[in-house]
C-alpha cells in the first residue's frame, strides 16, 4: 500500500498518481509540485513552507496546539474524529475541542468549522473543513470544504482569524 | 489442410532448423502458461488457439516439409514495429497486490512515409448521418456542408455511400464509386429533418451498403453521426458492430450536442477499433468530419489487433488507447482490434496490470503480446509480431525513475479516471463523493495550467452540490477534454 503524501488516501502498491488527488505518490512526492505551473518565488506558498514535518502520527502520539497570543497550549489525544469549533448555548451539537475560550467567537471560528479524522491504518491526521463561514487555512492555503489535508507536525492552521501552530508529540 | 496467415516458426519462437524436441518442448513451455485449462483469459484463448496450429502442423513430419517448401510470398519489406516499453524493470518481492504499467507502441515503418510511389489508400466510406427531427437547422446544414466537402476530397476511385435515418433509414447514396462529385452532392442536399432517432436502422443499412465494395484492399469505414439517442435498441447495435469488426470494417461515432449517449457510441466506436469523439458546436463539424477522413487516406496498415495474454496469476486491469484517439479499450476480449495505423503516426496502448502477491525472486515472464494487421503495400500482407515482457523480482528493488513517456500518460489518464469515478459516484447517489472527486480534479487541473476545465470542474461540482445531478454539457465536456488532454501530448510526441 502507497499513501499519498498529500491527501492520505491509501493507493495501490506500484502506481505513481494518487486517484484520490491526481498527485504523484512515488518517490519524492512532497517536493514534485505542479510541474507545468511556475510560481513567483516571492508569492509561492510553497516555498515559505519548504520544510515539512513528519505525517507520521501513531496511536500513542498527542496533538500539541499553541494558538496564537494565548501562553496555555492545548493537549489532545485526537479520537477517530475530532471535532474543531465553538460551543454556543442555542447549538445542538458539542465539539470535541471548544476554542470558546481562546477568542473563537471574536475570530470567526465557526461552531462546527473543522475536523482532525486519524486514520488508524496510515498512521496520518487529515484536516478537514466543515463547511465553516470563514474558511479553514493550512499553511496559507484554504481548504475545500470536505476534501481532507495530511496535518503535519508543525503546520500552520487557521480557523477564521485564529491561529494556531500544531506539534506532534510522540 | 487450412492455410496459416501467421509464421508456425515464429508463434513458437523456434527457428527453421529446430528438431522435434525442440517443438515439443516450445509447446509444452507455452501451454503451462496459456493453455485454456490454467488460463481464463480471452487474450490466452486467442494466442493458444495459434500456439496449438502452430504445434500441429510443426510436428506432422509431412505437413511440415510441405510448409517449408511451399514458396513464401515476396514481401516489398516494409513493416511496422512493436515497442513494450514497461513501467519497471525491477519489480520488489511484497506480501501485497501490486500495480504494473505496460507502454506498447505499434510503430510504421519509417520508410513508408518515403515511399514515393505509394499510393494513397482506397477508402471504401459510409456516412451514416442523423436526420430526426433534432438535426434541423444549422446543425443538419453543417453536417451537409461536411459531407459535400469530404466528397471533394475523395479520389474518383473511392467508394462512397450515404446514409440517412430516423425512424427508419434511407439510402441517400448507394454505394458507388465517387466519380460524379456533382450529383453525388445534390442528393446529399436533398436531406431533411424530421421523426425521432433509432441509430440500429441506420447502422444495419449503412453495413449493408458497406459491404457491397468490401474488401481486404480497401480502408473499410462507416462514419456515425447523431445527436440524440436511441431507445432499446443499443444492444443490437453493438452486436451488429462486433459482426462488422469481424469483416473489417471499422465504426467512428460521432456526437453532436449534448443528449446522445457517449457510453454506448464509445463502447460501440471501441470495439470496432474506430474513434468516439464529442463534437461541442455544429461550426466544428465540417472541419472534425474533414480531419477525419484525411487520416483515412493515410493509412499503412488496416484491422490492426493487439492480444494481449497474461501469465495466469496476472490480471488485466484496463486497457487505455492514448494516441492516435484516446479512447478506453474493452480489457475482456481476445483481440483488441485498433483500427489503422497511419503512415506517420504510433498507435500507442497503455496497459495496467495487477501482479498477485509475489514471493520468489528471479526474472519471470508478464505476459505474451501479439500484433498483427494488413500492410497495404504493392499488396496485401498480413503481418504479425509477437513479443513478451518479462520483469526482474527481487528483494531490495532500486528506486527507478519511470520512462517519461508512462509518467506523462498516467498523469493524465489518472485525470480522466478521476472524472470518471466522479461520474459514477453521482450516478449512484454518492453526491459526497462527487463533489469532492469533481473538487480534487478541478484544484489538479489549475495546478496542471488548465484552467478553462478547472473552472468546467469547480461548476460541475457545486452543480453536483446544490441539484444532485451532474450537467449532461458540463458531464461530457470534461469526460471528451481530459481525454483530450491526452492527444495533446501524443502530438508532442509525434513531433519530435
Amino acid at each position: 500500500m502507497r499513501v499519498c503524501p498529500f491527501c492520505a488516501t491509501p493507493n495501490q502498491e506500484g502506481v505513481f498518481y494518487c486517484k484520490e488527488c491526481g498527485r504523484r505518490v512515488d518517490g519524492t512526492a512532497a517536493t514534485t509540485v505542479a510541474p507545468t505551473r511556475e510560481f513567483k518565488p516571492s508569492t509561492d506558498i510553497f516555498a515559505v513552507h519548504a520544510t515539512w514535518g513528519t505525517a507520521r502520527f501513531d496511536a500513542n502520539s498527542q496533538i500539541v496546539m499553541h494558538v496564537r497570543d494565548y501562553t496555555e497550549t492545548i493537549t489532545i489525544k485526537p479520537e477517530a474524529c475530532t471535532l474543531l469549533g465553538r460551543y454556543d448555548v442555542g447549538s445542538s451539537q458539542r465539539p470535541d475541542l471548544d476554542l470558546t475560550p481562546f477568542g473563537a467567537l471574536d475570530k470567526g471560528v465557526s461552531r462546527v468549522h473543522a475536523a482532525i479524522y486519524r486514520n488508524e491504518d496510515t498512521d496520518t491526521l487529515t484536516l478537514v473543513d466543515m463547511g465553516s463561514a470563514n474558511g479553514t487555512h493550512l499553511n496559507g492555503q484554504r481548504l475545500i470544504p470536505d476534501q481532507p489535508r495530511v496535518l503535519r507536525d508543525g503546520d500552520e492552521v487557521r480557523l477564521g482569524k485564529l491561529v494556531a501552530h500544531i506539534y506532534f508529540k510522540h | 489442410m487450412t492455410r496459416l496467415d501467421f509464421d508456425p516458426y515464429s508463434v513458437l519462437g523456434l527457428s527453421q532448423d529446430a528438431s522435434n524436441d525442440d517443438i515439443k518442448a516450445a509447446y509444452r513451455r507455452a501451454a503451462r502458461r496459456l493453455h485454456p485449462d490454467v488460463n481464463r483469459n480471452p487474450g490466452a484463448v486467442v494466442q493458444f488457439q495459434d500456439i496449438s496450429a502452430a504445434n500441429e502442423l510443426l510436428s506432422d513430419t509431412e505437413r511440415r516439409r510441405e510448409y517449408d517448401r511451399a514458396p513464401r510470398e515476396v514481401t516489398d519489406g516494409l513493416k511496422f514495429n512493436f515497442r513494450l516499453t514497461p513501467s519497471r524493470n525491477h519489480i520488489a518481492l511484497l506480501p501485497e497486490n501490486q500495480v504494473f504499467y505496460l507502454l506498447a507502441e505499434i510503430i510504421p515503418d519509417r520508410l513508408a512515409a518515403e515511399a514515393s510511389n505509394r499510393k494513397e489508400s482506397r477508402l471504401n466510406l459510409t456516412l451514416v448521418l442523423d436526420h430526426s427531427n433534432s438535426m434541423n437547422g444549422a446543425r443538419l446544414e453543417r453536417v451537409k456542408a461536411a459531407t459535400h466537402q469530404i466528397i471533394d476530397q475523395l479520389n474518383p476511385e473511392d467508394i462512397i455511400s450515404v446514409v440517412g435515418f430516423n425512424d427508419f433509414a434511407e439510402v441517400v447514396v448507394p454505394a458507388t464509386t465517387a466519380a460524379d462529385k456533382p450529383a453525388l452532392k445534390a442528393r446529399v442536399s436533398m436531406m431533411g429533418a424530421s421523426g425521432s432517432t433509432e441509430i440500429l436502422k441506420g447502422l444495419s443499412l449503412g453495413l449493408e451498403q458497406n459491404r457491397k465494395f468490401l474488401a481486404p484492399r480497401l480502408v473499410n469505414h462507416m462514419i456515425l453521426l447523431t445527436d440524440g439517442r436511441t431507445f432499446g435498441d443499443e444492444a443490437d447495435c453493438l452486436a451488429l458492430a462486433h459482426e462488422a469488426s469481424k469483416d473489417g470494417i471499422s465504426i467512428s461515432a460521432m456526437g453532436l450536442g449534448q443528449e446522445w449517449n457517449d457510453k454506448f457510441l464509445d463502447e460501440l466506436a471501441a470495439s470496432t477499433g474506430g474513434a468516439s469523439a464529442y463534437i461541442q458546436t455544429s461550426s466544428a463539424v465540417v472541419k472534425f468530419m474533414n480531419d477525419h477522413v484525411r487520416s483515412l487516406a493515410n493509412v499503412f496498415a488496416e484491422r490492426v489487433t493487439l492480444s494481449i495474454a497474461p501469465d495466469p496469476d496476472i490480471r488485466i486491469e484496463s486497457v487505455f488507447k492514448l494516441a492516435p484517439n484516446p479512447q478506453p479499450l474493452p480489457a475482456d476480449v481476445g483481440a483488441i482490434p485498433l483500427g489503422s495505423l497511419q503512415v506517420n503516426r504510433i498507435i500507442s496502448v497503455l496497459i495496467q496490470f495487477e501482479l498477485p502477491s509475489l514471493e520468489r525472486s528471479g526474472f519471470r515472464p508478464i505476459a505474451r503480446l501479439v500484433c498483427s494487421g494488413d500492410i497495404f503495400g504493392a499488396k496485401v500482407q498480413h503481418h504479425q509480431i509477437i513479443n513478451e515482457v518479462a520483469v526482474e523480482l527481487m528483494d531490495n528493488a532500486p528506486q527507478e525513475e519511470p520512462p517519461t513517456a508512462i509518467l506523462d500518460a498516467l498523469g493524465k489518464l489518472t485525470l480522466y479516471r478521476m472524472q470518471e469515478r466522479a461520474q459514477v459516484a453521482a450516478e449512484t447517489g454518492d453526491i459526497r463523493e462527487a463533489t469532492r472527486l469533481f473538487e480534487n480534479l478541478a484544484t489538479r487541473l489549475y495546478e496542471l495550467g488548465q484552467p478553462d476545465l478547472a473552472q468546467q470542474a469547480q461548476s460541475e461540482a457545486e452543480q453536483v452540490a446544490y441539484t444532485k445531478s451532474l450537467s449532461d454539457k458540463g458531464r461530457k465536456a470534461i469526460k471528451y477534454q481530459t481525454r483530450h488532454l491526452l492527444l495533446a501530448q501524443a502530438a508532442g510526441d509525434n513531433a519530435e
